[in-house]
């Protein structure tokens, strides 16, 4: 490799990096579809002859990750028959891809008759054929109801539009003309990076150009591969759960996590992840992997610019047919919800490795609210889509974030303003604020949750929603706290209440004028033990109406005087007393299978004498929390077994694991907290 | 008589001076007196010499506004706003700050939670009311703000747009009831549909409000004191001046109020040239604006933010890059080297201002390549160390492995491709080929890089306008007085008749002409012009359309909105389309900008000749005085050409000259 000045490399990447951002702007200035032109819900990507990302836009980072499997998998099918004037469509989520409406544009460039770069456009299309107008159905049970699947095909070769490929692909989707605009929009983005790319192969030669790339990939990778060198040598383990519903109610479907650090490099392996299910639970390897990365990135190196030298030294390990791998013909269009469980299992097993650079977890999911009909007002359909962000887990530094959205989703708006909503649809906005107490207790407080109440005006209307985490809420780390789940319910005109049997997937639940539908997104866990909050951040919380006082002295355990000072005695003796009630368990070992399985679900089950849980008021069947001091918790289901000794548990080697404690250690044991949100607790003025 | 036009920057204080009996223009430069800004100001007119009974007229840009909001030191805010929202102020959109960054945080509010207080009312999308407004709980509110020692009150209502009936009763509560203090109403400041922006350019106005005031009431009462009896007009945002009263009220109008004066300016000087599509590039010491003019107009827009809270108010397209002069080029963890956005600022300041900076800078690079002498360039203020320049430099290159002339061009070129992409943003980005613009440059660091900047962006024509240290102050001198009144009024075309729409209109049209009367202008030398914002019914943002004079029919509303949506996104598209918000722009009394000619012809004699370096090599380049060079004579590159407040580099490849007007334009030899 010929020498490049640090001058001259920082001047081409940064003429890289703008060619990325002048195909964003072409796609956003051309494209179609009001999601890619307003909601800007497309990525744009520069890769090189091997298919490793050279310069990403970075926008959303569950968009633009994940697209290097897509290129490589084109360059696996059709890499040696490429020739100069070929493009390639896909979409198939099950090479390299991610959801179907994802439709990416792989556009070869080549010099002196040999490839050199790939530009590359995701764009999410409004429709791409199906069961449902928008092609994203929360019933899908097969992938040919979520539309089209298209391999890699070359859509032009050697510059010549295949019409017929074009024409049947066009028929099986929804507003044609529209789909058309995208297609070209993408097109046209390409065009522009081959012609910038021309332009900076003339001033500074094709051979610095690789040069400089093949540098920084180089150099993203030695900082990612310090990156993992600091953090200490070993095996971390996070378990955590995906919801579905089945006859019998909730089934867990379990997502293990065993995270191995060897010097500098990682692994990260979920073998053990539940089957696939005929339910949009499933997403690809391209998410999955994605997800792991961005957890990486945004821990570990959150300031630096994104490319594919980073990705070198981490392997990831996901199962084919299982819900982190889906093959054919399972669904794939809940990415949204595998990503958020991913992270948050990285979260988990990292917590213990690089305890003061984890966040708790985030608010567990992409919370698709729908609400849809006809106004009798205009005779016209609507529909009111709401992806309301939530809370983020505390850190080290601060409070995590309330209302904010999370790590994966980039720049995307999360609040829709009242004045539009009711302005345009037949809806009338209670109120819209955050859920008092909602956010995970914790030395640093989980930032909190939204919640807005949307009430039907006139006509009928149908509710849907597609999310997850409404059963096993955030969790804390390092003591930290539990943040509040999402919720959803109806209160219906005449003042009842209807909760559903399945929260968190509902399919069209018929709304009648007044009925009023109260959403509650989910909240950020705690960092670090709440007993060791510093009373005045509790006080703070508590004039700002962020917690409740109650809470501040159960659970933070500041007691305060009749003029809202803070009580110091009175805190340090009822934090002594809170913390001294504690409850406390001995490991012992025990290889049995801890799962009950259920189907394709499977539960954690921690056996507990009857005696312990009658002293610590625990019920059988009950979501419990084992915890060290450090990391994140274990969860599981209480079973009452009188044959093991009273003050112990017995664990296996992944449960030990996940505590980071050997058997015969003493660990806290905690009923899983639920906040309770309430909207009409917090009246002001 | 005299006019009188000062910008208040970040080191320096600029004025700029005209006297009509003689023609001459003049300017000069005191330092910046933080935290009592306007005693540089009073400095500054001292120091013209002029009778106080001459100067008839002052243009004043102040950056009082936008400090006061970026360095959080504004009012102690109370906001009262409608039942269930007290989070708007708080959440916002919901965005992430920083991407990818587990631990990103929202800033300080501008009012802390407990501050925000909520009262039953409720009006509809349409402007009827829902829930009566409770007085009661608005005296409530105010008996626990006044307990809080509030200094300022917002009233946030929603849905006040349609109808501010509520907001002007609670307004009127509060002034009984806390008398002398501040209020702002969100229908007042911004009559506009969109909660959280509205409430936040409301919480600006009333956060920035008090530390305005007073700045402006220390000016008038200075001005007094010295027998000044000159009206005082501040520029606004918005690219018009407003009287100094209306802008205390609506101080969250004057965040461009630096900036802004640049601008306008450039677009006389551009009328004078005939270059009806320009791209204006102001460096200064700790930041770049870029502005793309076309037609000899500039974009306006309602988008702006202040650090991270959105400001609607009206204002000029402006594209900020935090990079300028002073900022700091270091390398960053990963060992990339990074320029900016730290800045040395007036303390220290760049290395060569020996002022115990350290860090280079890239005026220190400037230094190291010849280029900049900042003692001459800024008037004595400064002397120049240039073996600090050369040690900070020499420090990072060591790191680097390379020798400090090396490492000083790679600053510059690192500079230089930041704020190339700040320029292709507003250009390229929107279809646009910067190709087809002449670059304007000025600012104290503008018309160093300019050529560079063209030479990456493919420009052959560069003007360095008259005054290029004190452009912005040279502009308030020619500013128009301007006030935006708007509305928002959901409007579909095919449910409207033109009727319908003047019946909107005619009240705003008085509005504005009312404002301008009230500074004193005649009916006769009032402008207005109308524009409506528009969308594609079910789109969700809106496209400023001019509105055509005298329409016959809705349909001609329809088209230009559609000419405009086809030249900003570069494709057409014909389905109903409606109306979101009115807006009447009046202008009053424009005083084009008129320049002295010279004689023409004449000799260039070099002062001295330095070794500059070009392209890695240093060469024997002649430097010449701008105000000594012959008009209409083209000098080849390489040349340097100083002069008071700015230094112009003319590499090898350009020529330059200097017209007739006393504007100095580079043009590229050859081909480009």
């Amino acid at each position: 490799m010929a020498e490049i000045d640090p001058i001259t490399l920082e001047v081409v990447t940064e003429g890289l990096i703008s060619v990325v951002r002048e195909m964003r702007a072409t796609v956003f200035r051309t494209a179609r579809s009001v999601a890619i032109y307003e909601a800007r819900d497309f990525s744009c990507g520069l890769f090189d002859a091997k298919g490793q990302v050279v310069a990403q836009s970075e926008d959303i980072g569950s968009h633009v990750v994940p697209l290097p499997w897509s290129v490589e998998s084109a360059l696996d099918e059709l890499g040696g028959d490429l020739e100069s004037g070929d493009i390639i469509l896909m979409n198939d989520p099950y090479r390299g891809g991610t959801h179907l409406n994802d439709v990416t544009i792989i556009y070869p460039v080549f010099e002196d008759g040999e490839l050199v770069f790939f530009p590359a456009v995701r764009e999410h299309w409004a429709d791409v054929g199906g069961a449902v107008p928008g092609s994203m159905s929360g019933t899908a049970t097969e992938i040919y109801q979520e539309g089209m699947r298209i391999p890699p095909v070359k859509i032009v070769e050697r510059g010549e539009i295949n019409k017929p490929l074009m024409e049947v692909l066009l028929s099986n989707m929804r507003v044609r003309e529209e789909r058309l605009g995208d297609f070209n929009s993408s097109l046209a983005a390409c065009r522009t990076a081959e012609r910038r790319l021309r332009e900076l192969t003339a001033r500074y030669s094709m051979q610095v150009l690789l040069d400089c790339v093949e540098l920084n990939l180089a150099r993203s990778e030695a900082r990612m591969r310090a990156n993992i060198a600091a953090l200490p040598d070993g095996e971390y383990y996070y378990e955590d759960y995906l919801e579905t519903f089945g006859p019998d109610g909730f089934e867990p479907l379990l997502l293990p996590l065993n995270l191995t650090i060897d010097g500098e490099e990682m692994t990260a392996d979920l073998t053990g992840a539940s089957p696939q299910v005929p339910a949009p639970v499933n997403s690809t390897l391209a998410v999955t992997a994605a997800s792991v990365y961005i957890a990486l990135k945004s821990t570990l190196d959150p300031a630096h610019a994104l490319n594919h030298g980073s990705f070198r030294p981490v392997t990831v390990v996901a199962p084919e047919r299982t819900i982190v791998n889906v093959g054919h013909p399972a669904p794939a269009g809940s990415h949204g919800e595998i990503r958020k469980r991913v992270i948050a299992t990285m979260l988990g097993a990292l917590s213990r490795a690089c305890p003061e650079l984890v966040s708790a977890d985030i608010h567990r999911t992409s919370f698709h609210n729908l609400i849809g009909g006809v106004d009798p007002a205009s005779n016209s359909e609507f529909v009111h889509y709401e992806w309301a962000c939530g809370g983020n887990g505390g850190f080290l530094e601060s409070d995590g974030p309330s209302a904010m959205a999370a790590i994966d989703w980039g720049d995307l708006t999360t609040v829709q303003p009242t004045e539009v909503l009711e302005s345009r649809f037949p809806l009338h906005i209670e109120w819209t604020q955050l859920g008092l107490d909602s956010g995970g207790p914790g030395q640093r407080r989980g930032g909190l949750g939204m919640r807005r109440a949307l009430r039907l005006t006139r006509g009928t209307a149908a509710y849907s929603l597609l999310s997850d985490g409404a059963i096993m809420p955030p969790f804390g780390v390092h003591g930290g706290e539990t943040g509040a789940p999402v919720d959803s319910y109806v209160i219906r005109a005449d003042g009842s209440e209807h909760h559903f049997d399945s929260p968190g997937k509902v399919g069209g639940h018929p709304l009648t004028e007044g009925d009023t539908v109260i959403l509650q997104s989910a909240a950020g866990g705690g960092y670090g033990d709440p007993l060791r909050r510093d009373p005045e951040d509790v006080r703070r919380d508590v004039e700002n109406d962020l917690v409740s006082q109650d809470i501040a002295e159960a659970i933070y355990g500041v007691r305060f005087n009749g003029d809202g000072s803070i009580d110091d005695d009175g805190t340090k003796a009822n934090r002594a007393a809170l913390s001294q009630a504690r409850p406390r368990l001995r490991t012992t070992s025990d290889e049995a299978d801890p799962y009950v399985a259920s189907g394709p679900s499977q539960r954690r089950t921690i056996r507990l004498h009857p005696a312990d849980m009658a002293a610590h008021d625990l019920e059988p069947d009950q979501k419990i929390e084992l915890l060290d001091e450090v990391g994140a918790p274990l969860r599981g289901w209480v079973v009452a077994d009188d044959s093991i000794a009273q003050g112990t548990t017995p664990l296996d080697r992944l449960g030990h694991r996940l505590l980071g404690v050997d058997a015969g250690a003493e660990v806290y044991v905690r009923p899983l907290y639920t906040p309770i949100v309430d909207y009409r607790a917090a009246p002001i003025a | 008589m005299i006019t009188l036009g000062i910008d208040v920057g970040g080191t320096f204080t600029d004025l700029v001076m005209r006297d009509s009996r003689t023609g001459e223009l003049r300017s000069l430069k005191t330092p910046t007196t933080p935290p009592t800004y306007a005693d540089g100001v009073m400095n500054a007119i001292r120091r013209t010499g002029a009778a106080p009974g001459d100067i008839a007229d002052i243009a004043h840009g102040m950056t009082v506004a936008t400090n006061t909001a970026l360095e959080m030191n504004g009012a102690k805010l109370g906001v009262i706003t409608t039942r269930g929202f007290r989070d708007v102020l708080v959440v916002g959109r919901g965005n992430r700050t920083t991407l990818y960054d587990i631990k990103a945080v929202r800033p300080p509010p501008l009012v802390p939670r407990a501050r925000i207080l909520e009262v039953d009312e409720r009006m509809t999308a349409t402007g009827e009311v829902h829930l009566t407004l409770d007085e009661a709980q608005v005296a409530a509110a105010c008996k626990r703000l006044s307990e809080m020692d509030v200094e300022a009150i917002a009233i946030c209502f929603l849905h006040s747009y349609a109808n501010p009936e509520h907001e002007r009763r609670a307004a009127e509560v509060v002034s009984r009831l806390m008398p002398g203090l501040p209020v702002s109403v969100s229908s007042d400041i911004l009559p506009e549909y969109r909660e959280f922006e509205r409430f936040s350019t409301t919480a600006l106005n009333s956060y920035v409000g008090p530390k305005v005031s007073q700045y402006l009431d220390r000016l008038s009462g200075s001005l007094t004191a010295e027998d000044i009896k000159a009206p005082l007009r501040i520029m606004g945002s918005n690219g018009g001046t407003w009287s100094a009263a209306a802008m205390a009220a609506e101080p969250v109008n004057a965040m461009l109020s630096g900036p802004a004066g640049g601008v306008t300016a450039s677009v006389g000087i551009a009328r004078i040239l005939e270059r009806p599509n320009i791209i204006t590039y102001d460096m200064g010491g700790t930041s770049t604006d870029a502005c793309l003019i076309r037609n000899y107009a500039y974009g306006m827009t309602t988008e702006g933010h202040v650090g991270m809270w959105p400001n609607r108010a009206p204002q000029i397209e402006i594209k900020t890059v935090g990079a300028g002069g002073g900022s700091i080029a270091y390398l960053d963890p990963g060992k990339f080297l990074n320029v900016g956005p730290r800045s040395a600022g007036a303390l220290p300041g760049p290395a060569c201002y020996g002022r115990g900076g350290t860090e280079p800078t890239v005026t220190d690079a400037n230094v190291v390549l010849g280029r900049f002498r900042p003692d001459l360039a800024l008037g004595g203020e400064i002397e120049l160390d240039e073996e600090a320049a050369r040690n900070a430099v020499k420090g990072l290159g060591d790191q680097l492995g390379l020798d400090p002339e090396r490492t000083a061009e790679g600053i510059v070129r690192l500079a230089v491709a930041r704020m190339t992409a700040t320029v292709k943003e507003i250009s390229v980005m929107r279809g646009l080929d910067p190709r087809d613009f002449t670059l304007f440059a000025y600012g104290g660091a503008g018309p160093l890089h300019a050529a560079e900047i063209a030479e990456e962006l493919g420009i052959t024509e560069i003007v360095i306008p008259p005054m290029p240290g004190a452009f912005s102050a040279y502009g308030l001198l020619t500013a128009d007085t301007r006030y935006d009144v708007t509305r928002t009024r959901l409007t579909r075309l095919s449910e409207t008749t033109l009727e319908e729409l003047q019946a909107i209109i005619e009240p705003l049209r008085e509005e504005a002409r009312e404002r301008l009367r009230r500074d004193g202008f005649q009916d006769s030398d009032i402008k207005l012009q109308v524009f409506l914002d528009m969308r594609f019914v079910g789109q969700a943002f809106e496209l400023t359309t001019e509105m055509p004079e005298a329409p016959e029919n809705i349909e001609e509303i329809a088209i230009a909105f559609q000419a405009v949506y086809q030249e900003r996104y570069a494709q057409s598209d014909t389905g109903p389309s409606e109306i979101v918000s009115f807006r009447v722009v009046g202008f009053g009394g424009s005083a084009p900008i008129a320049l002295p000619e010279r004689a023409v012809g004449g000799d260039v004699a070099p002062s001295t000749t330095r070794a500059i370096s070009f392209d890695g090599a240093f060469v024997d380049t002649p430097i010449l005085q701008r105000e000594n060079l012959p008009a209409d004579v083209a000098i080849d590159g390489p040349a340097i050409i100083e002069e008071d407040g700015a230094t112009t580099v003319v590499p090898p490849q350009f020529s330059a000259t200097l017209d007739r007007r006393g504007i100095l334009i580079l043009k590229r030899n050859g081909n480009g």
